[in-house]
């Protein structure tokens, strides 16, 4: 009874605070951005630093590939360092994005994890499916462990995004997806080996540019909360 | 020039507002992660948010039974709306300073 008296009288002691208009602008200002920053499931150095593991981990199999002479695919170490490098990658997303959603409900988040079940669909099925059916039929390791490895997934999994994107009016990531993709179709026709590096270098262009794009639109947001929308 | 809304108008129910506001419409949030972000104490939010339910700006609603049960809290499409006329009026106010 007197812990509820205690806080009534909280309540009616921040009520009559004088709040001067000033203070409460810089106050709204705050809430919002904290608000944003706690509600991000992928903030912009998240995906920089995916960006950054999808650098060094195309760029250790272009190098692992590189002269390679019938070609043979990369060796198993520098698979199991990629693997290690995207498995670290996706946890360290994961517990962000949990993070985020703890406590949160409705149909964006449903919505959010219908998008996440359709992309990681398109990365486990799209190459390995194309590289099992290739190699099945009798296509060489340049193909097989070359080309759709590297290609694939980049055309696969862009597309699923451009109509993630498009479908929620998303421009920065839908110019994104599709710049992923056109690395890609660059990709499937640079060789084997340089097929690595085209994708390598476009992944790591469109995850930056999404990246950056994202930080530019959240410092609008923010200063269109400190002075109105022009 | 319109007044500030005083039930907005209290830097905790202010922060509680901003801070559901952030969330997509329809959404809801937990009331334990929403005191753990505004670092209220329970009973402190739980009084901001009566006064909110009565003013119609939020609305509150508990799933579950006994240990397991959770209290969620949303706001409002009149609560969003108040939220967006008090910037305005805030936004004005400053100007005319």
């Amino acid at each position: 009874m007197s812990n509820e008296h205690d806080v009534e009288a909280t309540t009616e002691a921040d009520d009559s605070d004088e709040l001067a208009p000033r203070e409460a602008a810089r106050l709204l200002a705050r809430a919002e951005r904290e608000a944003r920053r706690q509600f991000d499931p992928s903030p912009p150095w998240i995906t920089a630093f995916g960006g950054g593991v999808i650098l060094v981990a195309y760029g250790a199999l272009w190098l692992s590939v590189r002269g390679q002479h019938p070609y043979s695919g990369p060796s198993l170490g520098v698979v199991a360092l990629v693997y290690a490098a995207v498995a670290v990658s996706i946890a360290v997303s994961a517990k962000v994005y949990r993070r985020a959603t703890l406590g949160v409900e409705g149909p964006s988040v449903r919505q959010q994890r219908r998008e996440g079940v359709a992309i990681l669909a398109s990365l486990v099925l799209g190459s390995p499916v194309l590289q099992g059916a290739l190699y099945h039929y009798g296509a060489g390791d340049a193909i097989v462990y070359g080309v759709i490895p590297a290609a694939a997934p980049l055309i696969v999994v862009g597309t699923t995004v451009m109509g993630i994107a498009a479908s929620k009016a998303d421009r920065p990531q839908f110019s994104a997806a599709l710049a992923v993709v056109a690395g890609g179709v660059v990709a499937a026709f640079a060789g084997p080996s340089g097929a690595w590096l085209a994708a390598g270098i476009s992944l790591f262009v469109g995850v930056l540019v999404y990246a950056l794009a994202r930080a530019r639109s959240q410092r609008a947001q923010a200063a269109k909360i400190r002075h109105g929308p022009t | 020039m319109d007044p500030l809304d005083q039930v907005i108008h209290a830097p905790a129910r202010l922060r509680i507002v901003a801070t559901l506001a952030a969330l997509p419409a329809g959404e809801t949030l937990s009331f334990t992660r929403l005191q753990e972000i505004l670092e209220l104490t329970p009973g402190n939010l739980i009084t901001h948010l009566r006064r909110l339910e009565e003013a119609r700006y939020t609305q509150s609603e508990k799933n579950g039974n006994g240990t397991a049960s959770c209290t969620s809290v949303a706001l409002t499409p009149q609560g969003r709306a108040a939220l967006n006329t008090y910037t305005d009026t805030l936004r004005e106010l400053l100007g005319a300073l």
